[in-house]
């Protein structure tokens, strides 16, 4: 049963309100085999919004702009993975190798949620930021002590292992907590509207599809190991997500103006 | 299977009254011989109550109800009526090239 629940949490929130409670006892029935039909099921309907039902106004879009955020997040998790490339740099200086990193902020931005321009409700935000970031706030703060001190770069062995790992676990922690608090504004604050949402997932993309394809400018000149492979080929997912989710979602605000 | 095909299929069994997923399913096994995953299945029925071809059979459903029951709407008929139309097309073509009497 936990597996099927499991299953069924992939589908996007709509579809899984809808249909989750007989997809899983679908999956719990059939089992096993049934597996490969629900994940392709839930990446299909995850790559077509205008197929989920909306359960309540602006649902789409408010899931869309969390998962924009989610993309955006993996992407930064995903490029400190590897040594730096030559051909995708993130510096003024390289504004050839950089200029990925532009339709990707020009995403970012479009899709960003303006919060409710009241005192009541900016003060309720404002908690709620306190409340999410406090946490990963200390944890930067931590890192940027050790660093200073350069007992960062002084470790060895075991401490250095546990510090490497305090960083990965910081990185994460700050994209999880800045993607919930993107869920939380996107619940008070109007969704960006679908135009401007399907521009965002298409600018976002393409500043992804841009980074795929330089990194693989690397892989072909054979400046590069097998992490840079995965990396390719992980951001060439991300982009075609994107992508596919902005075109999709742009067919569907079409017919509305 | 290809998810326009998990979607004929639902809406072919529907067509003959108001179904719920499990019996949507089952139906589709005595048609064509083969269940549909869970992800075509319940794939289809979004999509094709998303584009208002199918519809809970009480509207004063809850949706997350234990069992929805969905029948299909006008725009469901007409969509089936000229999708089988063109397949029976397609398939008195194909059959008359290959020498076999469609009747």
């Amino acid at each position: 049963m936990r597996a099927a629940r499991l299953l069924a949490g992939l589908y996007p929130p709509a579809v899984r309100e809808r249909w989750g409670q007989d997809l899983c006892r679908e999956v719990q029935a059939t089992g096993l085999r049934s597996w490969p039909d629900t994940l392709a099921g839930a990446a299909r309907l995850w790559f077509h919004p205008a197929d989920w039902p909306e359960t309540s106004t602006g649902q789409t879009r408010r899931v869309l702009t969390v998962t924009l955020f989610v993309i955006a997040s993996a992407t930064v998790l995903l490029l400190r993975t590897g040594s730096p490339a030559v051909t995708v740099t993130t510096d003024i200086g390289h504004p050839l190798t950089s200029l990925w990193l532009a339709p990707l902020l020009v995403g970012t931005v479009l899709a960003t949620p303006l919060p409710p321009l009241r005192i009541a409700a900016l003060c309720r935000l404002l908690v709620v930021m306190v409340r999410l970031l406090a946490v990963p706030v200390a944890q930067v703060g931590i890192l940027f002590v050790l660093a200073r001190n350069g007992i960062l770069a002084r470790a060895t062995g075991w401490v250095d292992a546990a510090l490497t790992l305090y960083y990965w676990l910081t990185l994460a922690s700050v994209a999880l907590c800045l993607c919930m608090l993107v869920a939380r504004v996107v619940r008070a604050a109007a969704a960006p509207a679908a135009r401007r949402l399907s521009a965002a997932l298409l600018y976002l993309g393409g500043g992804l599809a841009l980074a795929a394809g330089q990194r693989l400018l690397a892989v072909i000149c054979g400046a590069a190991g097998f992490g840079v492979i995965v990396q390719t080929v992980m951001l060439g997912l991300l982009a075609a997500m994107a992508l596919s989710t902005g075109q999709d979602l742009r067919k569907k605000a079409a017919p509305a103006g | 299977m290809h998810s326009n095909n998990a979607q004929m299929l639902v809406l072919t069994v529907l067509a003959d009254g108001p179904l719920h997923g499990y019996a949507i399913n089952t139906a589709i096994e005595s048609l064509s011989g083969t269940k549909l995953g869970p992800g075509s299945l319940y794939g289809a029925l979004s999509r094709l109550e998303t584009h208002g071809l199918i519809r809970p059979a009480d509207e004063a459903n809850d949706p997350g109800q234990r069992h929805r029951t969905m029948q299909i709407t006008d725009a469901g008929r007409n969509l089936l009526r000229t999708e089988l139309q063109q397949m029976a097309r397609v398939s008195s073509a194909g059959l008359h090239a290959l020498g076999v009497d469609p009747a």
